[in-house]
This record gives structure tokens, sequence and C-alpha cells, in this order.
């Protein structure tokens, strides 16, 4: 007999399938009120272009604000802020300037 | 008096750019109106106190996210809950192995949860909870302002004690005998006003979450997930099928026509080349033990947060002259494992904050001293001491991850294959092989007793 089709019954194995929504669908989802100016910013650019080789807010952040800026200063998109300040912690010069957005401005749950 | 500040013609809870003139015009500030903010509002309040609580969002739990289940037994003294915004009560707890393909599982489903107070444990949304609770609080006389940040702290002229909170309303600073520091675990206030120093990375876990509806299938939660009623579950899974090579788990909480689905492990995990939380929520959902729960479903909404897990050790100082620190913002999380709780602590911190503040303006005094009975009570209580009993654990569970998050899921679900294995050798050469596969990945009978005594404060 042969090894590649072995003599079992004909059944289907299990191939679960899962569609994932994009994250910007995904932020689609939760509401996001402008405030005009980012709540987010870094203390001092040259520590991000010149002391930083990890990126680490850009990997730990959920929800895409924080990406790789061509002079290595990230590029912040703060209106995608979830306001977890996982970036806070996460950077390992402690260059995260994070503000709480005024006047009830930023992301609105309506489950959380 | 709250009525006071009404009749004066201000209505408290609109963002009008209008700063109504609440200076002096309260005993306490409450900064969140989350679960240990709302506690402490409900405590001063009913303790006669004059209580404005601020409120950053649009409504009380517009910031706010959990992962799923609220602890009720300190709740359902301080407020009647009957009318409460719950989902379902846990009627079963899973818990689950899973390598990248395997699942091994153990599941408990008392038939005593099914009765009241069932457990106290029941599945809520906090857009809709908080909101509630915070309800519970003005119903009880506080004030509750919403869409107004707190961005510092006053101080007296020797700057030692606190006597307000600076807000960005024109005009935003705002003097009170007592200030409630409820901001949560991204706690911008207590830290800029050096009450709690910075924490590490180690010591902070990235939450990421969806809920999820099924479209056009109204039954399947229940058939999925087994349940009738207002039954619910709570499913937590642990290994690298969960969140990769991080050290944490991955969640499934059944609400009432909804699911909340989510993960989170240790943020310095989360660093470097790790795939991004959402891209390991992806994976999670993925997994071939997972998938069939979720397949079909609509999300909802996607939100994240951080969890403060440094445990015991990370509890900063509660106490200050004018101010207390309760809930996520005082670090009161346990995370041990198999239990991960939060809103019982925050919940209890507040009101143990609440009572301490209502003790000391009643002898007229604002000072540390005056408040310790919140630091003391809440040593004394299940709060600390649940944290105490396992703050070896995050440390051992560390040095152990490999074994813990990778070997293990896969030797007990190879063991488990091969104990089942249907072939034509006896049982006895199956048992064998499934010892043997355990074992390996102990490091033999030696290793599994060194394990178990190096874990046996779990069950102790």
């Amino acid at each position: 007999m042969s090894t590649t089709t072995p003599n079992v019954p004909n059944v289907t194995p299990e191939e679960p399938s899962v569609t994932n929504d994009s994250l910007a669908d995904r932020l689609y989802t939760v509401r996001y009120d402008d405030a005009g100016d980012s709540h987010l910013g870094v203390k001092l650019p040259g520590i991000c272009a010149e002391k930083c080789h990890s990126y680490d807010c850009t990997s730990v952040c959920p929800a895409d604000v924080w990406r790789e800026g061509e002079d290595g200063v990230p590029h912040i998109a703060y209106e995608n802020c979830l306001e977890c300040g996982s970036c806070r912690w996460a950077c390992p010069h402690g260059n995260v300037e994070w503000n709480y957005p005024t006047r009830g401005a930023g992301v609105s749950y309506k489950k959380g | 008096m709250s009525d006071d500040v009404r009749v004066n013609g201000e209505e408290p809870t609109t963002g009008e750019a209008e700063s109504p003139d609440y200076d002096n015009a309260f005993d306490a500030i409450v900064v969140g109106a989350g679960l240990a903010g709302s506690a402490a509002a409900v405590t001063m309040a009913n303790e006669g106190l004059d209580v404005l609580v601020i409120e950053r969002g649009r409504y009380p739990g517009a910031k706010n996210v959990f992962g799923g289940v609220l602890y009720t037994p300190t709740l359902r003294e301080l407020v009647d809950v009957t009318a409460a915004p719950v989902e379902r009560y846990v009627a079963e707890k899973r818990f689950s192995m899973l390598s990248e393909t395997d699942e091994t599982a153990v599941s408990l489903r008392p038939g005593e949860w099914h009765d009241p107070p069932h457990n106290d444990s029941y599945t809520v949304l906090r857009g809709e909870f908080d909101r509630w609770f915070a309800e519970q609080a003005v119903e009880a006389g506080a004030v509750l302002v919403t869409e107004t940040t707190v961005t510092g702290l006053l101080r007296d002229d020797s700057g030692k004690r606190i006597r307000g909170v600076e807000t960005d309303r024109p005009d935003g600073a705002i003097t009170a005998d007592y200030v409630v520091l409820a901001e949560g675990g991204n706690s911008l206030v207590s830290e800029g006003a050096d009450l709690k120093s910075v924490e590490r990375a180690e010591n902070i876990a990235v939450g990421v979450k969806e809920v999820l509806e099924f479209p056009e299938n109204d039954t399947a939660i229940p058939d999925r997930f087994r349940l009738s009623d207002d039954a619910g579950a709570s499913y937590h899974y642990f290994g690298e099928g969960a969140v990769g090579s991080a050290v944490g788990g991955g969640f499934i909480y059944t609400n009432e026509d909804t699911i909340s689905v989510g993960l989170a492990y240790r943020l310095a995990d989360a660093r470097g080349r790790q795939p991004k939380p959402e891209q390991t929520l992806n994976a999670f959902k993925s997994h071939p033990a997972v998938a069939p729960l979720v397949r079909g479903a609509r999300t909802v909404e996607y939100g994240a947060k951080t969890i403060p897990e440094g445990g015991h050790e990370s509890v900063p100082q509660l106490v200050h002259d004018g101010a207390v620190v309760v809930g996520d913002a005082a670090g009161l999380v346990l995370n041990n494992g198999v239990h991960l709780e939060g809103t019982n602590m925050a919940i209890e911190s507040g009101h143990l904050a609440g009572e301490a503040i209502a003790a000391a303006a009643q002898r007229g005094r604002t000072d540390e001293a005056a408040l310790r009975s919140y630091p003391e009570r809440l040593e004394a209580s299940f709060v600390v001491k649940n944290l105490e009993r396992y703050g070896w654990l995050m440390e051992r569970v560390e040095a152990d991850r490999d074994l813990i998050f990778e070997e293990l899921p896969h030797a007990l679900a190879d063991a488990g294959a091969e104990y089942f294995r249907m072939d034509r050798e006896p049982k006895e050469h199956h048992a064998e092989a499934a010892r043997d596969r355990v074992l390996e990945a102990v490091g033999g009978w030696r290793g599994a007793a060194k394990l178990a005594y190096r874990y046996r404060e779990v069950i102790r």
C-alpha cells in the first residue's frame, strides 16, 4: 500500500478558517474625535534618530499609530490611537510624550 | 452640596465651555469614573461628603477596556445591583493549553455557579456598566463631569499637601480637601505629580480584544459554548498557540449576544521582532481549536489596553497629604495564570479609600496619617493578601517560560495522543509512551518532583 494514499475512509479533515478584519476596518469600529493636535509626541527627536535601533514603539502598538519615519524619527498617526499607553512603557529611552486627549476627544469605546 | 450646584443653573454633565465655579464646593474630587472611582464616589457620597467625579471620556466607560469578567462581592455591598447591566453569569471556567496545532483543556462547571449569587462572576461590557455604576454615584449625591481631563494636581504653598486638581477647562483649577486618583493604569496624573514612578515594561502587559457578533446566527453562542438562558463561559488559553513565545494568554468570554476574544502578554515580549499584538490576535483566532468558536463572526469593536502586572512590589505609596491612589493606578491587578482579577480589587480599594476619607473628614484632617486606614485595611483585605500570595509566581514563570508555554503544551498533547492511540499494540505500551513523553519534557521523575515543588504554592 502506498504511504501517500493510506487506506482510510473518505473523510475531510477540518480546515478551520477565520477571516480577520484589516486593522483599518477594526479601527473603524471605534469612534474617534480629533482634538486638532496630537496627544502623542517624541520628547527629543534626536534620540529616535541617533540612539534608537529597535523601534519598539512600532512593534508594540496595537493600532499602527507609530510608524518608522524616513529620518529615523517615527511618524505618529495619532488619530488611530486606542489610548492603551503601550508605547510609553515600551520605549527603552523613555522618549514618548503622552498626554490625555482633552475635552472628551480621542477614542470612545461603546463596548469596552 | 451637589444640589447647590444644580440650583445655580449649571448642568454638570455637559461639555459646555463655561466652567461652573466648583472651587471649594466639594469635599473630595475623584479623578476617573471607572470602577475604583465610582466605588470611592458612592462610598463618600453615602457618608455625606460632597463629591465631584471628573471623567475625561464622553461618558463613564468611554475610555475603559477590560477582558470581560466583573467580580461583584464588594459591589453588592455598595449598591443595589438588581438592575445592573451584566451580560451573563460565569457558569463554566475552561483552561486550555495550546501548542501550534494541539489543545489540551480542563473544564469546570460546578452546579453551584448556576445559583445566586453565581460565584459573584459576570461578563459585562464596560461602556454600559461603567455608565450605570457612575449613575449610582450620582444618585447617591455625587456630581459627575465628563469630557474634562485632569492635567495635574494642585499643591499648597509648602508643596506637600495636595489641595485639588488642574483641568483642561478655562479657569480649570478646582480645590478640594481630598483627591482620589482613579485614573487607571496609564496614570499620567499620578506619575506627573511624583506619586508613583514609571513602571518597567516587564511589569506591564498589553491587551487587545475584539467584541464579535454572529450575524444571522442567533444560536451561535449557546450552541458553541453549550449555554442556556443567562449562563456564560470563561475560556482561558495558554501556550504558543495563544500568544506565541510571549508570557501571557488568550481568552474568550461570552456576553449576551456577543463574545469578547482577546489576549494579553508582557510588553517586554512584544518588543523587537515579535509579531504585532494585532497579528498575534489573528493567529490566536485562527488556531484550529479556536477558529470553530469564532468563525462567521463580525467585529463589533476592537480595543486595546495595558495592564499593570507588577504585583505587590509595584504598588506605590497609596496615601499622601490630601490624596489617595486606587485601582489600576495603584497597580491592584492579580494575574497568577488561573486567576485574572482586577475589577474586584478596584472596587474594594475605591471603597476602602472612600471610607478612610470620610473618617478623616469627620475629624477635620487631610494629612497622610489620617488616611492611613486605607492602606492598612487594604493590606488586611483579600486585595493585598492575594497579591502577596502570588508575588513569587511571575518571576518563576519567567524562568520556566519555555517549559510552561512551549514544551509542556506540546508534551501533554503528545502524551494524550499516545495514551489514546488506537492501533494493535496493548494499552500498556501506550501508557508507557505517554508517560515517557511527559517525563522527557519535565526532566524525568526528578524534574517532575522539582517542578511540582516549585509551584506547590499555587494550590497550597
